[in-house]
């Protein structure tokens, strides 16, 4: 009984002792804590980008290097597909914290049907990617790419309007080249986010399946890993403004 | 209640059912559709129409306007809806507006080192252009 008191103390009691201060279990903090560490590593990728691309004189153009959307090869569609990639993910996040809603009045049923959609749609949007780098590396695009390049081979990049033909020829190799290297780097350590939450959401689906949770009495793990796939999807919003809005 | 029998219990609130620990929101519930699920359901809904919306702006707005107007106009733009996903994506999905608020600004406060890195680094990005371009050997 001491404790059952103890867990409903008022405020004034919160590091008293016997009770989490923060309200939150220790492997949510930890979560928590992980998932801001790894902000910082995305920050510090991101950021080191923003200061590559303000001290280039010429920047490839997002409307000119996405503009493609698969069997509509020609076409001129700039930002299109990444809305799509974009969209799903989005709604991926919403099927997660349904799953995660379900989760919290213990209904099995609903945590597997929204854990499903969930992963499925993690896989919808690796595949998307997948396209994606196949269709710009068909462009001769790469780590260590256009080094040298003649100008022919990127000008496709580039803002006619914005950028000249001599600021192109001085600059717009190392340009092209500093851009591909921080898009693959950048939208792989993402994509290895993805696809290591598409696991672990398919390990916590096996799991609640075999009634692991349910004989728990929680489903705590579904949050862990919700807080781990929203934490992608916001990163993504991240990369999504820097890399084809900016 | 002895010490020792009580030295099990807070053990077993803490390795075992954790979920004891939650209060609110995270606590524990049983009835699916009751008026509190229905609202809680509701409200994500709600969150992800507005991350539509919001989206489909930024996505016009890089389309078909971004190339007309001032740069900064835009970046500020498109910043400022950024941080708006953001807030509503960890607020609401991730149920941090939902924890009580020495958790929230436990996890807060380290991020606001980002203002100044985005500042210093940015700033230095664009000192290195001007330096370069008025360079007399290039």
């Amino acid at each position: 009984m001491s404790q059952a008191t103890a867990t409903t103390a008022p405020e004034t009691k919160l590091w008293g002792g016997g009770r989490s201060p923060f309200n939150v279990s220790y492997g949510k903090i930890m979560m928590w804590f992980f998932l801001l560490s790894d902000s910082f590593t995305f920050g510090a990728l991101l950021i080191s980008y923003g200061t590559t691309r303000f001290f280039s004189a010429a920047w490839p153009d997002a409307n000119q290097v996405f503009k493609s959307f698969p069997f509509l090869e020609g076409q001129n569609l700039p930002l299109l597909f990444v809305s799509l990639m974009t969209f799903i993910l989005i709604m991926s996040s919403v099927t997660m914290v349904l799953a995660v809603h379900a989760g919290h009045y213990g209904d099995k049923q609903g945590v597997i049907k929204w854990m499903l959609w969930t992963i499925v749609g993690g896989i919808c949007f690796l595949s998307c990617q997948a396209w994606e780098w196949t269709h710009l590396h068909s462009e001769g695009a790469w780590w260590g790419s256009f080094i040298n390049a003649p100008v022919e081979s990127f000008r496709h990049f580039f803002d006619h309007h914005k950028t000249t033909e001599a600021a192109l020829a001085a600059h717009g190799s190392q340009a092209t080249h500093d851009f591909y290297n921080y898009f693959f780097t950048i939208t792989g350590f993402h994509g290895a986010h993805v696809t290591s939450g598409v696991i672990f959401n398919i390990l916590i689906l096996i799991n609640t399946v075999n009634g692991t949770y349910e004989r728990r009495g929680h489903y705590e793990m579904v949050e862990k890993v919700g807080l781990y796939w929203h934490f992608v999807d916001l990163v993504w919003v991240f990369v999504f403004t820097c890399f084809y809005l900016l | 209640m002895s010490q020792h029998h009580n030295q099990n219990e807070i053990q077993h609130y803490y390795e075992g059912d954790q979920s004891k620990l939650y209060s609110g929101i995270m606590a524990h519930h049983t009835d699916l559709n009751s008026p509190e699920s229905k609202k809680q359901v509701g409200r994500i809904w709600k969150v992800f129409w507005i991350l539509l919306v919001v989206t489909v702006t930024e996505v016009i707005l890089g389309m078909f306007f971004s190339h007309e107007m001032p740069k900064a106009l835009v970046a500020f733009f498109f910043l400022a809806l950024t941080i708006l996903k953001a807030g509503y994506i960890v607020a609401i999905f991730m149920h941090l507006g939902d924890e009580i608020k020495s958790f929230l600004i436990t996890v807060l406060i380290p991020l606001t080192l980002f203002i100044w890195f985005i500042i210093a680094f940015l700033a230095d990005g664009g000192f290195w252009l001007f330096m370069n371009s008025t360079s007399p050997t290039r």
